[in-house]
C-alpha cells in the first residue's frame, strides 16, 4: 500500500466518479423523481419546524432560526456519506451472495474498492437545500462573516460528517459478523434525525450515549456552537476534530478487519 | 522450469457451529460454544511451473475453492506454506493481487454499469500498466477475438458470454504470472465454450501465462489442460498428465450404440430409460461381470466395458439380442468417463 498514494488514489477515484456520472445522467427520470422526492422530505421536515415554533418561541433556549441553522448544517454534513458511501448500503448483499468476495482480488485497498464504486447523485439536491438553509438562517441571527468563520464552518463541516460517516461504516461492518444487519443500518441512520436537535433538550442518559457512544451530537450541536454560543463553547467542541478522525479511523478499522476475515461462500 | 506456485502440506480448516433446528435451536445456538472443525483441505502439495495450464478437478465440495482462496490470498491456511510468485498470498495481499488474474463464472469484477473499455481503462490505472503494453495488449485481443461491438457497451447489457469473455480479458490485462479461471465456461452454449478455450490457450500460448481452471465440464479439461489435479474431500487423489490416467483405465473401453432413428424414439428421458434398461439387462446376462455402465450420451447409449471382465464382442452380442443396433462405434474412455471414476472411487 506504502508506494500507492493519495494521488494514486484520487486517479482513480476521478476516473470512476466521472465514468459513473456519465451512465448517471442517462436515466434522467430516475434522477428527476429521486430529487422531487428528496425536495419533498425536506419541505416536510422544514414545515415540521415552522409550525412547532408557531407556537413555542424557543425550546430550551433555543428559537427558531438557531434550530434552522442546526438543521441545515445537519444536512450540509449529512452530503458525504449520501454521496460518497452509499455503497455501504449494499454492502450485506454483497457479503450474504458471496459476491463480497470481487473486492479481494485487486492490487488495492478493499474499503476504497468497495465504496468508490457507486457515487449518490441524489444526495446533490440535499446538499444545495442545506446551503439554503443555512444562508437564510446565517443571516436572520445576523451572525456576519470573515475569512476565519468561514474556515471554521468548513472545518466543522468536515468534522461533522466524519461522525456520520463512521457511524455508517461500523453499521455496515456488523453485516461481516452478523446476518440480516439491514435493521442497525436503518437505526444508525435514523440517529441521524436527532442529529439536528440541540442535545440540551435530552436527559443525561441520552446526553451521554448521543456524545460518547453514538456520537451524533457531534454532526450539528457541537460544531454549531462554535457560530451560535460563541461565549460557551464546551471543550467538546474543540477537541471534535480529532475525536471525529479518531472515530473515522476505528470505524475503518473494524470495516477491514470485517473484509479481511471474510471467508465468501462456496461456488 | 521456474516455479509459480508451490503449496506445501496445506490444510485448511473452519469451525463450524453444531446448529440445532428450531426456534429454541436458534436461540441456544447463539450462546452455544459447540463447534465441529471441517477438514475442506487436507495436507494438499503441488507445485506449478510457468506456463502450465492445470486442470483442478473434484466434485462439488471437494475444496476446490478453498484452495484458490487460499492462492489468491483472500483465505489463511490453517497449516502448511504456499507460495504464489515467491510472496505468501495472504500476508501479501495487495502485491500478489497485483500479479494474479481471477475469473469466477457467474460473477463478473467489471464495474456493472460502465462500458467494457471504461472498466479496462480503470484496470490500466489500478494496476499501473504502462499505455505501450496496454495497446500491445488490447492489439492482441482484437487479433483474437472479436471484441468491437462489446467494447462499448455497458457490462449490464451483456449476454452472459460475452461477459465472461471480457471478465476474461480483463484478467489479463495487466499480464500477470497466473490466472485462476473459476468455472469459466459455466452456463455458456457451444460457440461460446468454444471461443473461450481458444482464447485462453492462445493467451497462454502468447504470454506464456499459467493458468489454473477448475471446470466441471470435461470439454474444457480436453482442450486446454495437459496435466490435472483432482481432489475430494480435502485431499489430492491425482496429479499428473491426463494421458497417463487414461493409460490407468487404458482396458476401458467404450461401445456407444444407437438404439433407434426416429426423433421421437430418441428424446433424453427415454434414452436415460434405455440405458438403464440396457444396464440392467447387460449386468443379469454376465453375471461375472461388475463394473459395467450404460448411460445416455446425446443420441447414443454410451456402454463402459472393462476389457479384462468381458470380451466387447460379447457385450454387443447381448446388446443385439436385446435390440435393433442402428449404428455402433468403439472409442476409448473418454476423459469425463475417467474422472467419474475417479470420483467414484476407484484409483484407491
Amino acid at each position: 500500500m506504502n508506494k500507492k498514494g493519495l494521488r494514486f488514489y484520487m486517479r482513480i477515484y476521478k476516473k470512476i466518479l466521472a465514468q459513473d456520472l456519465k451512465s448517471k445522467l442517462s436515466y434522467r427520470a430516475d434522477f428527476v423523481i429521486s430529487s422531487i422526492g428528496m425536495i419533498f422530505t425536506n419541505i416536510s421536515a422544514f414545515i415540521t419546524l415552522w409550525i412547532l415554533f408557531q407556537n413555542f418561541p424557543t425550546v430550551m433556549g433555543w428559537n427558531y432560526h438557531e434550530m434552522l441553522f442546526l438543521y441545515g448544517f445537519s444536512l450540509i454534513a449529512l452530503t458525504p456519506v449520501q454521496c460518497f458511501f452509499d455503497n455501504n448500503w449494499s454492502l450485506r448483499y454483497y457479503v450474504f451472495s458471496g459476491d463480497f468476495i470481487k473486492y479481494c482480488f485487486r492490487p488495492i485497498n478493499i474499503f476504497f474498492y468497495y465504496i468508490s464504486e457507486v457515487f449518490d447523485i441524489k444526495g446533490v439536491g440535499q446538499f444545495l437545500f442545506g446551503i439554503g438553509t443555512l444562508i437564510y438562517s446565517w443571516q436572520k441571527l445576523e451572525m456576519g462573516m470573515s475569512v476565519l468563520i468561514f474556515i471554521k464552518l468548513i472545518f466543522a463541516l468536515v468534522t461533522a460528517s466524519l461522525f456520520m460517516v463512521a457511524l455508517m461504516n461500523v453499521a455496515a461492518a456488523t453485516c461481516f459478523w452478523l446476518m440480516g444487519t439491514g435493521y442497525i443500518m436503518v437505526t444508525a441512520f435514523k440517529f441521524k434525525d436527532y442529529a439536528k436537535y440541540p442535545i440540551t433538550i435530552f436527559n443525561t442518559v441520552f446526553r451521554f450515549v448521543f456524545t460518547f457512544i453514538i456520537p451524533i451530537a457531534f454532526i450539528a450541536y457541537y460544531p454549531s456552537l462554535v457560530f451560535l454560543r460563541p461565549d460557551e463553547i464546551p471543550i467538546l467542541t474543540w477537541i471534535s476534530p480529532l475525536i471525529g478522525v479518531l472515530f473515522f479511523y476505528i470505524s475503518y478499522k473494524i470495516w477491514m478487519k470485517g473484509a479481511i476475515s471474510y471467508d465468501g461462500t462456496g461456488s | 522450469m521456474e516455479k509459480i506456485i508451490t503449496l506445501n502440506d496445506v490444510t485448511k480448516e473452519f469451525k463450524v457451529l453444531n446448529r440445532k433446528e428450531g426456534l429454541r435451536g436458534s436461540i441456544k445456538d447463539l450462546f452455544s460454544r459447540d463447534y465441529n472443525i471441517v477438514r475442506a483441505v487436507c495436507n494438499i502439495s503441488m507445485e506449478v511451473s510457468r506456463g502450465e495450464i492445470v486442470g483442478y478437478l473434484g466434485p462439488n465440495g471437494a475444496g476446490k475453492s478453498t484452495t484458490i482462496k487460499m492462492m489468491t490470498g483472500v483465505l489463511e491456511p490453517t497449516s502448511g506454506e504456499i507460495l504464489v510468485n515467491g510472496m505468501v498470498p495472504y500476508i501479501k495481499r495487495t502485491q500478489n493481487a497485483q500479479n494474479i488474474g481471477v475469473v469466477f463464472g457467474q460473477r463478473s469484477q467489471l464495474w456493472w454499469a460502465l462500458p467494457v473499455i471504461e472498466s479496462f481503462n480503470i484496470l490500466k490505472d489500478i494496476y499501473q500498466v504502462s499505455d505501450r503494453n496496454y495497446s500491445d495488449m488490447m492489439e492482441l485481443y482484437t487479433s483474437l477475438v472479436d471484441i468491437e461491438d462489446i467494447l462499448h457497451k455497458p457490462v449490464r447489457q451483456l449476454s452472459l458470454g460475452q461477459r465472461t469473455l471480457s471478465d476474461i480479458l480483463a484478467a489479463f490485462l495487466h499480464n500477470p504470472s497466473t490466472v485462476f479461471l473459476d468455472e469459466p465456461t459455466i452456463g455458456l452454449d457451444v460457440s461460446m465454450k468454444g471461443k473461450i478455450r481458444k482464447l485462453v490457450k492462445a493467451l497462454n500460448k502468447e504470454k506464456n501465462t499459467t493458468v489454473i481452471l477448475t471446470t466441471h465440464d470435461m470439454g474444457d479439461v480436453d482442450a486446454l489442460c495437459r496435466r490435472i489435479v483432482i481432489i475430494d474431500k480435502g485431499s489430492l487423489l491425482y496429479d499428473n498428465d491426463i494421458e497417463n490416467l487414461k493409460g490407468f483405465f487404458g482396458s476401458y473401453r467404450t461401445v456407444k450404440v444407437r438404439l433407434g432413428r426416429e426423433a421421437e424414439e430418441l428424446t433424453k428421458e427415454n434414452l436415460k430409460r434405455l440405458a438403464n434398461e440396457l444396464q440392467q439387462k447387460l449386468l443379469d446376462t454376465h453375471p461375472e461381470v461388475n463394473s459395467l455402465t450404460a448411460i445416455s450420451n446425446e443420441s447414443w447409449i454410451d456402454v463402459l466395458v472393462h476389457e479384462d471382465e468381458i470380451d466387447i464382442m460379447k457385450v454387443v452380442n447381448s446388446i443385439q439380442e436385446h435390440y435393433k443396433i442402428y449404428d455402433l462405434k468403439l472409442e476409448e474412455i473418454s476423459t469425463e468417463s475417467v474422472i467419474r471414476k475417479i470420483y467414484e472411487g476407484e484409483m484407491q
